[in-house]
């Protein structure tokens, strides 16, 4: 059964047929093949009491805190004000570039979005101040990948749906390690442009009172992320309910900023929808996959899949991550991560694997794929808002960012703590 | 015709989609709002369960406007390398797909609402909702999402047949025109 599944899902997806309509289809056919009980009866039941979600719902608020961030202007002012801060670094304003997608990934939950907001903001700064185009760009699509790592995380949200996980918990479990990757995509940079100083561009200082002001440019964001993260953390709100908080924190900053206007507010619910939408689609297929591959006994399988195959629980992540790092290559990140959360979650936590620690594990190869061609998100929509120079630039730049990457993923497997501390310390919320 | 029909079922799904997503706004005050009243010691209570139901109808309306703005993600690796009418084929296969499973959803959404009025059945919670009541808009947005997909269906393969590809890709293609659409 696994096999006749994993072979039916690549084929369909590559009918390029929508990976929603995909999951369905999958589901239907375990039904019709596998199991003895006719499933689909419950199909209706099923999209029912899985849109029927409080917990989703915090899906559509944190796009729509996202979009309304990212229409209103303060990416721009955040930018400047991060310029004046890290330009001193050797690389320059690389370094602004992932302090910005960091700053705005700890808002939005989104990577695309992420990547999107600061190549608009960032690149004609490239082109005035002579930086070079590749590594530019890399920085700015692999900075953007933080945005499902750095809580608020949509795609955390959901695996922590399908896989009946605390979201808090693997909110908790992503900032370390969110952090640091932010960290090491600077100390890359850095060291990069030590070897190969042409690469970066001028090493700017500002004088301390401008930093200063610059602060107060931040402040807004900052506070932000700690009200929505704090109030989840304390207890004090559910990540709906943060959610809701930092919707009405967006529209507060956005009025602030005199970004606000009705055209803006329209196209920013329109954006929400449509996404909100579109993960649905994926989310309530994933279900539907998920009950019938439980009823058609996919447990047992697995398990005899495992036994047979002989692998120590190391050499199951092992397999594991090379799965993730190969379809990475072709299969956008979303979807790459519903289609296999029902089969490859279930055997890993079945070797005793914390789920919560291999979400995060998944995130990070999730976050690979963003930025790996030839089906990388990240990439495509950071030449996109450069409109000049060739994709393959991007590619290139992106390439030191991806061995980040595989660093953490090494971090994470030998040294599990890293994601785990947080949530074992602060477990009350 | 075609475009005429497109233009119209496109601007249709827009002020759905307003509406839906404006609902999802006022959801989110209503839940701020019980947190600040929650603070003082009292609450409307509830919020969870009406979030809930809002999520459900404000998705199953979305579904429609996310499809004409070409948003439901698909995989792009062999029909990126296909010419103009392959394209067309891979994008009229996978409508097609797409709307016979949606029509089949659809379909079976029905005994759900059906149970629900028969028994008249409430929801089991303080609220004590009678199910229908939210059920139908959520029942009717997967109709009105089958409803749209076999128009917007019939309108592409009008286009394909009378060999205006580039109008069936704009329509029925793998990329909108803003490309924010994955997460």
């Amino acid at each position: 059964m696994i096999l006749a599944i994993a072979v039916a899902l690549l084929g369909l997806l590559a009918l390029s047929i929508p990976v929603g309509i995909v999951l369905f289809l999958l589901g239907f056919g375990v039904d019709q093949f596998f199991s003895f009980f006719p499933l689909i009866r419950g199909l209706g039941n099923l999209v029912w009491s899985t849109s029927n979600n409080a917990t989703l719902i915090a899906i559509p608020f944190f796009v729509l805190l996202g979009e309304i961030l990212v229409r209103s202007g303060v990416a721009t002012r955040t930018y400047a004000a991060l310029d004046r801060w890290v330009s001193w670094l050797p690389g320059g304003l690389v370094h602004a570039n992932v302090a910005t997608a960091t700053m705005f990934s700890a808002t939005s939950g989104s990577s695309v979005a992420t990547a999107a907001t600061v190549a608009t903001v960032a690149m004609p700064q490239a082109e005035k101040l002579g930086y070079d185009p590749r590594l530019f760009s890399g920085a700015i699509a692999a900075g953007g990948t933080l945005g499902i790592m750095i809580p608020p995380s949509i795609n955390l949200i959901v695996y922590g749906f399908l896989t009946q996980t605390s979201i808090p918990q693997l909110f908790l479990a992503g900032l370390i390690p969110g952090i640091a990757l932010a960290v090491g995509f600077m100390a890359i940079t850095a060291a990069i442009c030590t070897l190969r100083p042409s690469l970066g561009g001028d090493r700017r200082t500002f004088p301390f009172p401008e930093m200063l002001r610059a602060l107060l440019q931040l402040v807004p964001i900052l506070l932000l992320f700690t009200i929505i993260i704090g109030t989840i953390y304390r207890g004090w709100a559910t990540p709906t309910e943060a959610a809701a908080v930092g919707v009405a924190g967006a529209i507060l900053i956005a009025t602030l900023f005199g970004g606000v206007s009705i055209r803006m507010f329209a196209d920013s619910i329109l954006g929400t929808v449509k996404i909100t939408s579109m993960i649905m689609l994926v989310v309530i297929g994933a279900s539907f996959l998920n009950f019938t591959l439980a009823s058609a006994g996919l447990g047992n399988e697995l398990q005899a899949l495992l036994d047979g195959m002989g692998l120590s629980p190391m050499g199951l992540i092992f397999v594991v991550v090379l799965i993730y790092i190969v379809l990475g290559f072709f299969i956008e990140t979303l979807s790459l991560m519903v289609v296999t959360i029902p089969i490859i979650v279930p055997l890993v936590v079945a070797q005793g694997f914390d789920p919560i620690w291999f979400g995060i594990l998944m995130i990070v190869l999730i976050e690979m794929a963003l930025i790996t061609p030839p089906v990388g998100l990240n990439l495509y929509v950071v030449q996109g808002a450069r409109q000049s120079g060739k994709m393959g630039e991007v590619m290139v730049g992106a390439i030191p960012y991806v061995f980040a990457m595989l660093i953490m993923v090494g971090l994470l497997i030998a040294v599990p703590s890293i994601a785990l501390y947080l949530p074992s310390v602060l477990s009350g919320g | 015709m075609e475009d005429h029909l497109l233009r119209i079922i496109r601007r249709l799904n827009r002020g759905v989609a307003l509406l839906a997503g404006l609902v999802l706004v006022a959801c989110a005050m209503f839940v701020l709002a019980d947190i600040v009243l929650r603070q003082v010691g009292s609450s409307f209570g509830g919020t969870d369960e009406i979030s809930g139901y809002v999520m459900a109808i404000a998705t199953s309306w979305g579904m429609a406007f996310t499809l004409l703005e070409l948003g439901h993600v698909r995989i792009d690796i062999m029909r990126g390398r296909a010419g103009r009418i392959g394209r067309a084929l891979f994008d009229l296969f996978a409508m097609m797909a797409l709307t016979g499973t949606v029509t089949l959803i659809a379909y079976k959404c029905w005994p759900v609402l059906e149970r629900s009025l028969v028994n008249s059945s409430r929801a089991n919670t303080p609220l004590e909702t009678p199910l229908a009541l939210v059920q139908i808009p959520w029942f009717a947005g997967w109709v009105w999402f089958a409803l749209m997909a076999w128009l917007t269906f019939m309108a592409a393969a009008m286009l394909v047949l009378r060999g205006r590809f580039s109008a069936a890709e704009a329509a029925i293609g793998c990329f909108g025109e803003d490309e924010r659409t994955g997460t």
